[in-house]
């Protein structure tokens, strides 16, 4: 987001306290005191993702004047070590050489405890650090680490009273990684759990995508421009196709990943937001409920994918061996930690119907997958053609429907594709784009979503946060899928490393007259 | 980085005469300085000033033409009606206009419907009034800002306008802002009595002083002490203290961060080492360009200066 001239009210409508300084001042919100809580402190988020973000807000001049870190986990760090690892991340992951004098204040207030999550004697301990840390009102706890022990943390931080206020002015809130839960029931057990300890408003469901420059601004686009929602919709959207590919495999997350699948992975929860966002009705207000019950609504306006145990629309598959990148690379099964009879599916795709009125036979098409040809995620709209080929007598070339492209990742931007007269004395069209990218469009960098999305979860704003009815709506679709394919395995159809996944998913487009867009 | 004063402001650019600029521009577009760079249109911003201030200011935009889509437009004044003008990819240059072809030329460059920045780098004051009816947002850069900062009330009535002294302390002012974030420190917020701000620049330690003094509407009389020194940083140190509290921004040794330390009823806390940013020419309009609001605290910052010596 721009610079504004800073407003005496957070995203959220949270009237802040009355600094007297901040009135007019030409920088980004900064949150009240925070001691930010990681469990999982040695482990990959934390020194890939958390720590550079942590840094680049430190340098952005984003953490609150009073903001502490303290790192929880099973490795026998100490303080100094993890003040250590905030070096080597940074030299690793944000390009921080040498001397750092924002990195070395930073790391000052950097504390680490290690030891058995689940023993109570840490959140004692914990307890008793937060105490002696200056700015502990508001406290933010972080869960990155495996899904698995969330429930365990989640009871522990309540029994040793953790989640209860130790002043009227403080705060307490969780941010807990993908995934939420496994499955519907599970989702509900571990949201009934967290709300046993803390208030829904306080509760931080992380879905990166959502922290993404492009993926918010999908909601500038749509409701600041009055140009583009009167076209958006059934009138003049032939279809909207999402893709979400990865040329990496699995690489050493086989023992999650094998649990989980494309399925449970990918779609569940970013493709699922995502859908969401494309398809939502205008909120009344930019405000964290606002947005979120009109994402609640389009999720509920999909048609069930399954039913009778039978899903007609999705398709899956594995990917086997082959090449990537002008490498050969081995077939998921061949994979460290995976069986070799796995069935866990690599590559989803499927056919989303939305009963709604603005979208009525419009298909979402969705895919994902690991080892395809190209890292991409990308939203494509593709608008129906003309209603009346004027141009077919003059001009040999077909005229190409109109494409709106939303670059997720790696090149942030929109794109516009229409057809322009060739120059010459013929009446020759051709498709040109119109392209709009973050990384040059406004000069700077385009933060990464994790920056995005702490700072947000510190200012207490959830609107980019996934709520939890949110969540498990998504799973009462997902599930039901998952489940007929675990009753009914069948035959898991293989797909060659570096190609667009199965031909089956060619079909699934093709039953239609539509095919994938070329990436 | 110094050129010539013979130098043209734009070396490589293409000259064409005053006459066919607006046919040149249009013949050959926008042309940014990495064609493989899709970028939008952002803004025109306009760079008004004697000669020797425009040089550097050239650079600048240049810079920030190569990362954005920002039309840059260089106006030296001088007495000429029809000047050659230089016509580089993102950047026109037009050396010695007479100040009364500076609406009718602008205009003609300027890209339709984008917002406009004026950056005032110096000259006579009659041009600036009437530059400030072609400006979005009125960027004050004289070397002496008084007479500037004097007209700033009757310039805000058709402009927004800031200056870039002020978008110097925007760091500055945010640092000691976070002060204020703290509840014992808001408590006190009306008490502090002494102010004292060092730093090479005069001008900017005034518009400190004179925002800090507005905003905290002291309930006391506020002793402010200024003290100029011949460093090259416009604004070290800043200290705001009254009887056992104290507050301290000081620039670190390295130039490019500033070190907090509060201490509040003897309790030390909030001490730490945060990065200046770009303090650049480029880096500073392009947050100038970022703003699109009135500065209301920038108002009444030089309001408040009648006060501060």
């Amino acid at each position: 987001m721009a610079a504004i001239l800073r407003p005496a009210q957070d995203r959220s409508g949270h009237s802040r306290g009355a600094n007297p300084l901040e009135d007019g001042l030409r920088i980004e919100p900064t949150p009240g005191a925070t001691t930010l809580v990681i469990f999982g402190a040695s482990g990959d988020l934390t020194r890939r993702k958390l720590l550079p973000a942590l840094h680049h807000l430190s340098r952005g001049e984003r953490l609150p004047a009073r903001f502490s870190v303290v790192g929880v986990a099973r490795t026998p760090l100490g303080d100094e070590g993890f003040r250590q690892q905030l070096r080597d991340s940074l030299r690793e992951f944000a390009g921080v050489e040498g001397e750092d004098e924002v990195g070395a204040s930073l790391g000052a207030r950097m504390y680490y405890l290690h030891g058995e999550l689940d023993d109570p004697a840490l959140y004692q301990r914990l307890r008793q650090r937060l105490d002696e840390i200056d700015g502990a009102d508001g406290v933010l706890f972080y869960l990155a680490i495996p899904p698995s022990v969330y429930a365990t943390v989640i009871e522990q931080i309540g029994a040793a009273g953790l989640s209860a206020l130790a002043s009227e002015s403080g705060w307490r809130r969780i941010i807990i990684e993908k995934p939420f839960g496994t499955d519907l029931a599970t989702a509900r057990e571990l949201n009934q759990l967290v709300h046993r300890h803390f208030d829904e408003a306080h509760v931080f469901r992380i879905d990166h995508y959502l922290g993404k420059e492009t993926v918010q601004n999908l909601l500038v686009f749509r409701f600041a421009n009055g140009m583009f929602e009167p076209i958006w919709n059934r009138r003049y959207i032939d279809h909207v196709q999402i893709t979400a590919a990865e040329t990496v495999g699995v690489e050493r997350r086989a023992a999650y990943y094998e649990g989980a699948g494309a399925l449970r992975d990918m779609v569940q929860n970013h493709l699922m937001q995502v859908v969401a966002l494309v398809a939502m009705e205008p909120p009344t207000a930019f405000t964290a409920e606002s947005v979120r019950d009109r994402k609640l609504d389009a999720i509920l306006s999909i048609q069930p994918l399954a039913a009778d145990g039978r899903s007609d629309g999705v398709v899956r598959a594995q990917y086997g061996t082959g090449w990537v990148g002008g490498h050969e690379v081995p077939g998921y099964r061949e994979e460290p930690g995976v069986a070799r009879q796995s069935q866990t599916e690599t590559f989803a795709a499927m056919r989303l119907q939305l009963d709604s009125w603005r979208w009525a036979g419009v298909p979402f098409y969705l895919r994902t997958g690991k080892r395809l040809p190209k890292r991409t995620t990308e939203i494509a709209i593709q608008f129906k053609r003309p209603p009346l080929e004027v141009f077919k007598r003059v001009s040999p070339s077909p005229v190409a429907s109109n494409l709106l492209i939303v670059n997720v990742q790696p090149d942030e931007g929109i794109s516009v594709r229409f057809d322009a007269k060739l120059p010459g004395s013929r009446m020759q069209i051709a498709p040109v784009m119109m392209n709009f990218r973050y990384g040059t469009a406004f000069g700077g960098g385009v933060p990464e979503a994790y920056e995005t999305l702490l700072i947000d979860a510190m200012l207490g704003d959830p609107t980019l946060f996934a709520r939890h009815d949110v969540v498990e709506a998504s799973w009462a679709l997902i599930t039901p899928v998952h489940d007929g394919w675990r009753a009914a395995p069948g035959e898991l159809p293989i797909y060659e490393a570096g190609e667009w996944g199965p031909k089956e998913a060619d079909a699934l487009l093709a039953q239609d007259g539509r095919r994938w867009r070329t990436l | 980085m110094s050129r010539p004063q013979d130098e043209p402001l734009l070396p490589s650019a293409v000259e064409v005469p005053f006459s066919e600029m607006e046919t040149a521009l249009a013949r050959w577009g926008f042309r940014p300085a990495r064609p493989d760079a899709p970028r939008a249109l952002t803004a025109t911003v306009v760079a008004i000033g004697p000669r020797h201030r425009l040089s550097d200011a050239a650079d600048a935009l240049q810079q920030i033409g190569g990362q954005t889509g920002v039309r840059a437009i260089l106006i030296s004044c001088g007495t000429d009606h029809e000047p050659s003008v230089r016509i580089s990819g993102t950047s026109v240059a037009l050396e010695g206009l007479e100040p009364g072809y500076m609406n009718n030329a602008v205009a003609a460059l300027r890209l339709s419907s984008l917002p406009t920045l004026v950056w005032w780098r110096g000259g006579d004051l009659a041009t600036l009034d009437a530059v400030a009816t072609l400006a979005d947002r009125l960027v004050l850069d004289a070397d002496d800002p008084v007479p500037g900062w004097r007209r700033a009330a009757a310039l805000a009535e058709q402009t927004a306008i800031s200056d870039l002294r002020w978008t110097r302390l925007t760091r500055w002012r945010a640092l000691m802002a976070h002060f204020f974030d703290i509840p014992e420190v808001q408590a006190v917020a009306g008490t502090f009595g002494r102010l004292e701000v060092r730093g090479g620049d005069h001008h900017v330690l005034r518009l400190f002083a004179g925002w800090l003094a507005s905003s905290l509407q002291s309930k006391a009389a506020m002793s402010i002490d200024l003290t100029t020194t011949p460093g090259p940083a416009p604004i070290e140190r800043v200290r705001l203290a009254d009887g056992t509290r104290e507050l301290v921004l000081s620039l670190a040794p390295s130039g490019t961060c500033v070190q907090t330390a509060a201490r509040v009823e003897g309790h030390a806390g909030a001490s730490r080492t945060v990065s200046l940013g770009e303090q650049g020419l480029a880096a500073l309009i392009s947050e100038e360009l970022r703003i699109r609001s009135r500065d209301l605290a920038f108002e009444r910052a030089l309001a408040a200066l009648k006060g501060v010596a």
